[in-house]
């Protein structure tokens, strides 16, 4: 039986961690490659690093940076943001990722999650996918190009279609509760898992351990923690704990 | 003492060259298979989909097969592992051919299977139990189905499926799992594999 993972999403931006919002502000919080292979020792089941560069020259610095870290981390590494093509996903592949996940591009063009499933095989293949409530339309609808740009896809129906595309796997955010640290969006979290055949990955609202447990009970096989984490209000090993008393699988 | 990758050109191998890593050990990745026979151990690595790997290995697929035959010590992780078959479910193309059977889909509902499973009936003496890993990360849609079930060394079951998490013929050890992505335990497996297949060989 399959553990629930408790995954650690670390925003790089020209080769550093760095926080902050609306990509102003950043803060620059540390080394990538420390701070993944830290989470690695607290009991981190994955690791994250999702590019927010504004430049291509950033971008580049990503793939030394995943070369890096692989070579000093021993768990699963998903690399995120500006992969266009296939190609691109060879190249982060090449550079230290295990997985890597396609958000805008996939939106533009869906062949290109075929195209890499293809070549590398679905369980390197994330789809990632931004949504958010829309009271209008009675669903969740889709936003690319980092939550800023709507489209007129609907969530639940876009996981479907990612995984008739041959994505191995959802990384579901919801911009609603992104940063609220009121909880994951547990709603949206059931209707995209009850729909799809593959591991959902649940994002966005984390503000303690309860909320990690109650996502994963209610349809994510991992959940993804960043902000909480990195502000060290609570710890991977305190979240484990709290997720193993109530009653879920956890890799000790 | 030389360790070979096989590369077939499709994913990560730093974290498998750098956990493959001793101090009297030299990691080469070698993308010619013949070529990485001129290895002291020969390790398939486990990232692509069969096809594209079983085409890229198709040049040597008889020099590899005779070599591990013979007892070239070998470690197959994942689509390596799956490569020491006859033939996938995934797609075309022929595998080594070294264990008899086929590799099939997981007969479960959430395909691949993606985290961390527990590694069951484990032999006493064995890299499991020198490594104490109990549970190792899966990145898997299909699985091996032997033949003969006595080449099973390991068990792990998804949803209820229940497949071969390792297999061991003659000196060549395959593995379902990443041990490179498996954590500490997963590096200190990878170890004790190298030692067992090293010493067996040393044996004959």
């Amino acid at each position: 039986m399959l553990t629930r993972r408790v995954v650690v999403c670390l925003d790089v931006s020209e080769g550093r961690v760095v926080k902050g919002t609306q990509f102003v502000e950043l803060r620059d919080v540390g080394d990538p490659v420390e701070l993944a292979t830290r989470y690695e020792r607290e009991g981190a089941d994955e690791i994250v690093f999702l590019d927010i560069s504004a430049s291509a020259e950033g971008r580049a610095t990503l793939l030394d940076v995943a070369r890096r870290t692989a070579e000093e981390l021993f768990i699963p590494l998903t690399i995120g943001g500006g992969i266009r093509s296939a190609n691109d996903m060879g190249h982060a592949l090449r550079a230290g990722a295990d997985k890597v996940s396609i958000n805008s591009a996939a939106v533009a063009r869906p062949a290109v999650l075929s195209e890499s499933a293809d070549r590398f095989g679905s369980q390197c293949v994330v789809a990632s996918i931004d949504a958010k409530w829309d009271a209008g339309w009675s669903a969740w609808r889709v936003y690319i190009k980092g939550g800023r740009e709507p489209t007129s896809l609907d969530a639940v129906q876009w996981a479907q279609a990612c995984v008739g595309h041959g994505a191995g796997e959802i990384l579901l955010t919801s911009i609603d509760r992104d940063g609220a640290r009121t909880g994951y969006d547990v709603e949206l979290t059931e209707a995209v898992s009850a729909a799809v055949n593959v591991p959902v990955v649940a994002s966005g609202g984390a503000g303690s351990a309860e909320h990690v447990c109650d996502v994963l009970q209610h349809g994510a096989d991992a959940a993804l923690l960043a902000g909480i984490l990195h502000d060290r209000e609570t710890t991977v090993a305190d979240v484990k704990r709290v997720m193993r008393a109530a009653g879920l699988e956890v890799r000790s | 003492m030389r360790i070979t990758i096989f590369d077939y050109g499709a994913g990560n191998l730093h974290s498998l060259a750098k956990a493959l890593h001793t101090p009297s050990a030299e990691v080469v990745v070698q993308d010619d298979p013949v070529a990485a026979l001129e290895t002291d151990v020969l390790v398939l690595p486990g990232v692509g989909a069969f096809a594209a790997a079983a085409e890229r290995l198709s040049p040597g697929r008889e020099a590899v097969r005779e070599a591990l035959r013979a007892g070239l010590p070998a470690v197959g992780i994942c689509l390596g592992m799956q490569l020491l078959f006859d033939a996938s479910d995934e797609g075309g193309g022929a595998g080594l051919g070294l264990v008899a059977g086929r590799v099939r889909r997981l007969n479960a509902v959430r395909v691949p299977q993606i985290g961390w499973n527990l590694v069951e009936d484990t032999p006493k003496d064995s890299p499991f139990a020198d490594s104490k890993l109990a549970m190792a990360y899966y990145a898997n849609s299909y699985v091996c189905q032997p033949t003969d079930v006595s080449v099973v060394t390991a068990w792990s079951t998804h949803e209820g499926d229940r497949f071969p998490a390792a297999v061991r013929v003659n000196n060549t050890i395959g593995v379902q799992f990443h041990p490179e992505k498996s954590s500490a335990a997963g590096v200190r497996f990878l170890h004790a594999c190298l030692d067992e297949v090293l010493r067996s060989s040393v044996g004959q």
